[in-house]
């Protein structure tokens, strides 16, 4: 394997790929450029009224109507402690596929599809904590700087994160 | 063929209606008539606003009755029991509470269907260790 292709070993296994680019879906939190293996998305919708749920954590602000389905919204600003995506009657979500979880994600803003070449994929940073917990990897494009999430991870630490009920804890 | 169906009492707290079967009711009452010792407020559901109206509950094994502190009870709807969803699965795994896991649709918005004994009995428990302020 060249210099120059190892980091792809760090991209989630479903990873979008087609010969030499990947494909994700990026979008904007919080003042970042993130992305996500394009495969996990089914559709961006503009989010509906939402109705919050009682002992919710921060990061699920609440539930909304699609098309007669009641999808819940997942806000990775909280989930990662940096703070809440300010939710407008223009926010969009990308609805995502995790493993049993259907989650709308939602953002500061939606660029859609971007193909990286495998060569512009590096490690990320090593760093444990914030965002950078969930990152499988770090690319460019002419726009600046993508930071990969590991989106399966993200959401299944933030069920196993969220206080279960019935623990004395909560 | 009938279909079966349910009926739910909706009542409101703060500015937000939430529904439960009928069935875990055993009556309504006024906030007013009933000993401050008996009443069961601060719950997940959110702060009351009027606190004029009670919702009586049944306790499990023969324990006294607890009365859930509404702001308004605004009627039974009968809806088709298959219009009674659970919850999204995600949502069901990370809030902290058992008491609402359903929901209907009412004018494509979700309204909660809250299972009254278990929210009462969740308040009840967190007031072991939390108790309202006086």
């Amino acid at each position: 394997m060249s210099q120059g292709r190892p980091h792809l070993d760090a991209l989630p296994s479903g990873a979008s790929r087609t010969g030499q680019d990947a494909w994700f879906f990026c979008l904007r939190i919080l003042g970042g450029r993130y992305a996500f293996e394009a495969g996990l998305v089914t559709e961006v919708v503009r989010l509906g009224p939402l109705t919050r749920l009682p002992a919710a954590p921060s990061f699920l602000p609440g539930v909304f109507t699609h098309r007669g389905e009641v999808l819940p919204v997942l806000d990775i600003g909280q989930m990662v402690g940096q703070g809440a995506v300010a939710i407008r009657a223009s926010t969009r979500a990308a609805v995502v596929h995790c493993g049993p979880w259907k989650v709308a994600v939602i953002s500061d803003g939606l660029e859609g599809l971007v193909v990286i070449p495998h060569r512009n994929l590096e490690a990320p940073p090593a760093e444990s904590s914030g965002m950078a917990e969930f990152l499988s990897g770090v690319a460019r494009d002419k726009n600046g700087t993508i930071a990969v999430l590991d989106l399966p991870r993200l959401v299944e630490a933030a069920r196993s994160r969220a206080v279960p009920y019935g623990s004395t804890s909560a | 063929m009938n279909e079966p169906v349910s009926e739910l009492l909706m009542f409101q707290v703060g500015a937000r209606v939430f529904a439960s079967t009928v069935r875990d009711v055993v009556r309504i009452g006024n906030v007013a008539d009933v000993p401050a010792a008996g009443l069961v407020e601060g719950t997940s559901l959110g702060p009351t606003f009027a606190r004029e109206r009670g919702i009586v509950v049944a306790a499990p094994e023969g324990g006294a009755e607890s009365t859930l502190v509404v702001d308004q009870v605004l009627g039974v709807r009968v809806v088709p029991a298959s219009e009674i969803q659970p919850l999204p699965a995600f949502a069901s795994a990370v809030i902290r509470s058992g008491a609402v896991s359903s929901f209907v649709l009412f004018d494509e918005a979700p309204t909660l269907i809250v299972d009254l004994p278990t929210l009462v009995r969740e308040r009840l428990a967190a007031a072991v260790t939390s108790p309202l302020p006086a």
